[in-house]
């Protein structure tokens, strides 16, 4: 299976250093999917959830205030200004992440359909792990 | 006898400035450890951040793509004026750390006047302030409170004017200016031209590099002037607590410096005390006999 470099980087240190086989982002004019071999681009993103599957076939999911993303053929570098990942390893650690990325998501956004939107993207991420 | 006391009442002054120096080498040692945390941490980010400037601006450099209205990715031939910001610490008692910086913007300062160009001059810290208000040098800004205590948003206040300014071409170059962090014991002096965005270490025959630019979005200047934006903040933030350790580490060795002078001076004092007190022995012995000697 081919993979591609991805790194998650927020003024607060290294959120994901790794190799993935496909990466979901929050663009600014809609979500993308990004795989092996992608043209280079780079844009923005806006608060939403990037979700990856790493190597070993398991799905994570990050959640975002506001970032930029810039894809080449080999690697995918994400800078955003905040970020919360959405795992744990039990139910408890789970809400813990869950309220802290809401409260994110609520900190950058006005709109209440969007935080509905993104809020219910993080439910279900929250809801696989559970 | 007054020597005697004298040089006692030194001894006692010498000792005390010596734990006060020893307090503030363990103050600094304490507030360096979660400084160098916190700049550590944002490294990889500010790394990151200008790497990703310098491919995109070197890419549209070599490739000569046109049409992209921000001058930050220009390369101005005949700048007329630009803005230094310098960063030093609120406080002094560390050593040559705030004088290494004033140096540096002086000779920034001479090399733009060589080449007749106008420099604007905004000052963050307390101690450079002061040294270019009593020089009288004009400075168009001056905050004395930032660097002792960071904050995203005050340093984001702080370099928007220059971003502005920037764009709207009042300047034509903008600088950051500091001390920073390298280890413990050694500080290294920043001098970063963050705008227009420094292409020179961009190589563009390395074939390896992706020749494609390809920005999403409908209107592409306003991806890459949220990212400038973002890049001049970021620098200007990283400069500042990149800023703070540095000043804690110079302080600590300072501190310890003056720590070990106190303790060195105690010792020769020491010393000298002793051989006065013999000397007075010694007269005060010589009295008596030559008194008892009289007598005979």
């Amino acid at each position: 299976m081919e993979t591609l470099k991805l790194e998650i980087l927020t003024p607060n240190g290294l959120i994901f250093d790794g190799q993935a086989q496909s990466v979901t982002l929050p663009g600014e004019e809609g979500e993308f999917g990004v795989l092996p071999h992608h043209a280079s681009i780079t844009t923005l993103l806006s608060a939403g959830v990037i979700d990856f599957e790493t190597e070993n076939g398991t799905t994570e999911s990050i959640v975002v205030n506001w970032g930029v993303v810039q894809v080449d053929e080999t690697k995918v570098v994400v800078l955003v200004d905040g970020a919360v990942a959405i795992r744990g390893e039990n139910e408890s650690d789970v809400a813990k992440a869950l309220e802290d990325a809401k409260r994110l998501i609520s900190d950058v956004s006005d709109s209440n359909v969007a935080i509905a939107a993104v809020s219910a993207k993080i439910e279900s991420a929250a809801y696989r792990l559970v | 006898m007054a020597n005697l006391k004298d040089i006692q009442r030194k001894i006692k002054s010498v000792s005390n400035t010596q734990k006060t120096t020893r307090a503030m080498k363990l103050v600094s040692t304490a507030k360096l450890r979660r400084a160098e945390e916190l700049a550590k941490r944002s490294r990889l980010f500010a790394e990151k951040t200008n790497e990703l400037i310098t491919e995109l601006s070197g890419r549209i450099n070599c490739h000569k793509i046109g049409g992209i209205a921000s001058r930050s990715f220009e390369t101005i031939d005949e700048p007329e004026m630009v803005d230094i910001i310098f960063v030093t610490a609120d406080k002094g008692l560390c050593g040559g750390f705030n004088l290494q910086t004033i140096k540096a913007v002086k000779k920034l300062m001479r090399e733009h006047k060589e080449k007749k160009i106008k420099v604007r001059l905004r000052g963050i810290g307390k101690k450079g302030v002061e040294f270019f208000t009593y020089n009288e040098v004009e400075l168009m800004d001056a905050v004395k409170d930032l660097s002792s205590a960071p904050d995203v948003a005050r340093s984001a206040e702080f370099i928007q004017s220059s971003i502005r300014d920037f764009n709207d071409g009042v300047i034509d170059g903008l600088y950051i200016v500091y001390n920073g962090y390298k280890n413990v014991i050694t500080q290294e002096l920043h001098v970063n031209k963050i705008l227009p965005v420094d292409v020179d270490d961009y190589d563009c025959d390395d074939k390896a590099q992706s020749s494609m630019v390809e920005i999403e979005a409908e209107d592409e200047e306003k991806v890459l002037d949220s990212l400038i934006t973002k890049y001049v903040e970021y620098n200007m933030y990283y400069a500042l607590i990149d800023s703070v350790a540095a000043e804690h580490s110079a302080r600590m060795q300072a501190m310890d410096a003056a720590t070990n002078n106190a303790k060195e001076m105690v010792k020769t004092l020491n010393v000298k005390y002793n051989k006065a007190r013999q000397e007075a022995i010694t007269t005060e012995l010589i009295e008596i006999i030559s008194g008892v000697e009289s007598m005979k």
